[in-house]
């Protein structure tokens, strides 16, 4: 199938035999990021830590052998309380990003590709959803719809569409411009197979590279707004709702703010040092020192 | 005069902007489920009671109409009246802006101070490998600890051990700088760190890129000392992205403001906007939400403007079509 695509793909994209591959640190951040999304997933389906809405003892204990992470107030155990947690947040943030993903990609190689008046409607609807910060508009998406889930999916969609299109758009005008796809027009090929073939092919690396930082920017919304009590309702849990209770009690029982806040900044911190790993593989840059 | 009309143009741009932010806001209050009238009045209204709404507010009025007529009061600085004190919203946005104006000032000056220097340090170190990793993960740790966490953690330590700085309890600067200092302090470090941060990662890029100019190249080869070649070669010319970072922290700083606020009860806009939420009060949203959005677009102007002074080989570029 690859012999007849002008593009050279081998510039970019991931994967692939022969190439270097990222650094041990951002391998780890992987590691740490899979291996969570792997307890919340597991953790949940084999109910590890019993039922997180079962009350299983005295109000708030500390950490101790029989609660690994303490009780909280109304005597539930946190540790299957901190995983369906993590398994909400992770699943909210990330079926955004994909929305995000699929929104930003296509209206970035099409703006950026066809340029023009295209480019143009692209370019201030971005402008104009850029121009709300984002808790703000996330805050503005809740007293619409109401607070809950769909309001924390719908926010992180809207925060991070702007960002990624952006990137996305000016990355396919740039490939745009390059000789094999000239010559896949004069080729004749049709705009359809131009935009897959050539342009999407070229900024998947970008895509993956903002599509990273977009989780970052998912879970920090969706926590913002749970925070505010505006994003998903107790008694559903989320990193966001837990650190919100944690700290109501943080005074009698710190473990409640630390347990979630630690595993919140754990993921945040994977995706973070991954995501700078992803961009320093895919679009490297020169360092130098000055002796 | 291209001069002019790249300004002209500019700032037209950022009113279309602006006149896009404010019907998104507009039509997400008018096309909320329920109605504006069930927002107003509640669910057991009666029909008559609803008709008198609708003619008081004009409800029946083409939405254009209905539009039009909102922008002209806010023009007017006329933001309507919140729909639970029946207090006008004006009067308190112009009452607590101060309280939100010095907290982004405060975290804003720190993440300048503490930014840069540090973002030059780890580009020019970038070569020495454990250093970088830890840079790397100290940056990372940076932008991975969001307000709500630090925040409350803070909230935390400072609450139970008494080490000076107050939780709340805010103070007008005019009325005792040093009590409102001490309350202001954790809030404003809260959000300075993801400022720093922000500003920090800038600066490094924007250093390594101009660090393989070939200037830099001649400077090293003329013997110039490391911190010779930063000041007068790289520190300039590496200015542009950091002055546009100084938007996006603008915007990162008005929503921080809602987080930090309500953590630690500040009367600022940001709790405003919260607590309207939370009571479904959607006059004060709505102006809210407008005026966090007006101050990003005009930050960016700014910016714009700035980055024109700064490097005037940009500014004949976006006057000459370019950019």
């Amino acid at each position: 199938m690859g012999t007849r695509t002008w593009s050279p793909r081998r510039r970019t994209g991931a994967g692939g035999a022969g190439r270097r591959r990222i650094d041990l640190l951002s391998r780890a951040a992987l590691a740490c990021l899979v291996a969570l999304a792997a307890v919340a997933a597991l953790g949940q389906a084999a109910g590890l830590g019993g039922d997180p809405a079962e009350i299983v003892g005295g109000r708030l204990l500390p950490p101790g052998p029989e609660w690994w992470l303490g009780t909280d107030s109304l005597g539930r155990s946190m540790v299957p309380r901190v995983i369906e947690g993590v398994g909400t947040t992770l699943l909210l943030s990330s079926s955004a990003v994909l929305v995000t993903a699929a929104l930003s990609t296509l209206l970035g190689i099409v703006a950026g590709y066809r340029g023009g008046a295209v480019n143009e409607a692209v370019l201030r609807l971005v402008d104009v959803l850029y121009a709300f910060p984002s808790i703000v508009l996330a805050v503005l998406v809740a007293a619409v719809i109401g607070p809950g889930r769909t309001a924390a999916l719908a926010s992180i969609v809207l925060v991070t569409v702007p960002l990624m299109t952006r990137v996305v758009r000016a990355a396919a005008a740039s490939v745009a411009r390059r000789d094999y796809v000239t010559a896949a027009v004069i080729s004749g090929a049709r705009t359809p197979r131009i935009l897959l073939r050539h342009i999407l092919v070229n900024v998947s690396g970008t895509v993956a590279v903002q599509g990273t930082y977009a989780l970052s920017v998912g879970i920090l919304v969706e926590g913002g707004l749970s925070f505010l009590g505006l994003g998903v309702q107790p008694p559903e849990s989320s990193l966001g709702v837990l650190i919100q209770q944690g700290g109501v009690y943080m005074v009698a029982a710190p473990w409640l703010l630390l347990g979630p806040g630690v595993v919140l900044v754990a993921a945040m911190l994977s995706i973070n040092v991954f995501g700078d790993g992803l961009r320093d593989r895919l679009e490297p840059r020169e360092s130098r020192s000055l002796t | 005069m291209r001069f002019a009309s790249w300004w002209i143009g500019r700032v037209a741009s950022a009113a279309g902007t602006l006149l896009g932010v404010s019907v998104l806001i507009f039509a997400a209050v008018r096309f909320m489920p329920g109605g504006y009238a069930q927002i107003v009045l509640g669910p057991f209204a009666t029909p008559g009671e609803r008709a008198a709404l609708a003619a008081r507010y004009g409800l029946e009025d083409p939405l254009v109409v209905q539009y039009g007529r909102w922008i002209a009061s806010v023009g007017r600085g006329d933001f309507g009246t919140s729909l639970l004190s029946k207090e006008p919203v004006a009067a308190e946005l112009v009452q607590r802006l101060p309280v939100t104006a010095e907290l982004a000032v405060l975290a804003a000056v720190a993440a300048v101070l503490v930014g840069v220097p540090l973002g030059v340090l780890t580009a020019v170190r970038s070569r020495d490998g454990g250093g970088a990793a830890a840079g790397r993960l100290a940056s990372g740790l940076g932008v991975s600890v969001p307000e709500f966490v630090l925040g409350s953690l803070l909230v935390f330590v400072f609450s139970r051990y008494a080490l000076g700085l107050t939780v709340g309890g805010y103070v007008p600067f005019a009325a005792d700088p040093g009590a409102n200092l001490r309350a202001m302090a954790l809030p404003a470090t809260v959000l300075a760190v993801a400022a720093t941060t922000a500003v920090a990662r800038t600066t490094r890029d924007a250093v390594m890129n101009v660090l393989t100019e070939q200037y830099v190249t001649a400077a090293v080869a003329r013997g110039e000392p490391p911190w010779f070649i930063v000041r007068h070669h790289v520190l300039r010319n590496a200015a542009v992205p950091v002055v546009i970072v100084l938007t996006v922290i603008t915007a990162s700083l008005l929503g921080g403001a809602l987080i930090v606020e309500y953590l630690f009860d500040l009367p600022g806009v940001g709790s405003y906007i919260v607590q309207a939420v939370g009571r479904r009060d959607y006059a004060v949203v709505q102006a809210g939400v407008l005026l966090a959005a007006t101050v990003f677009i005009l930050m960016n102007v700014i910016a714009d403007f700035v980055v024109g002074v700064v490097d005037p080989r940009l500014g004949a570029a976006a006057r000459n079509g370019g950019v």
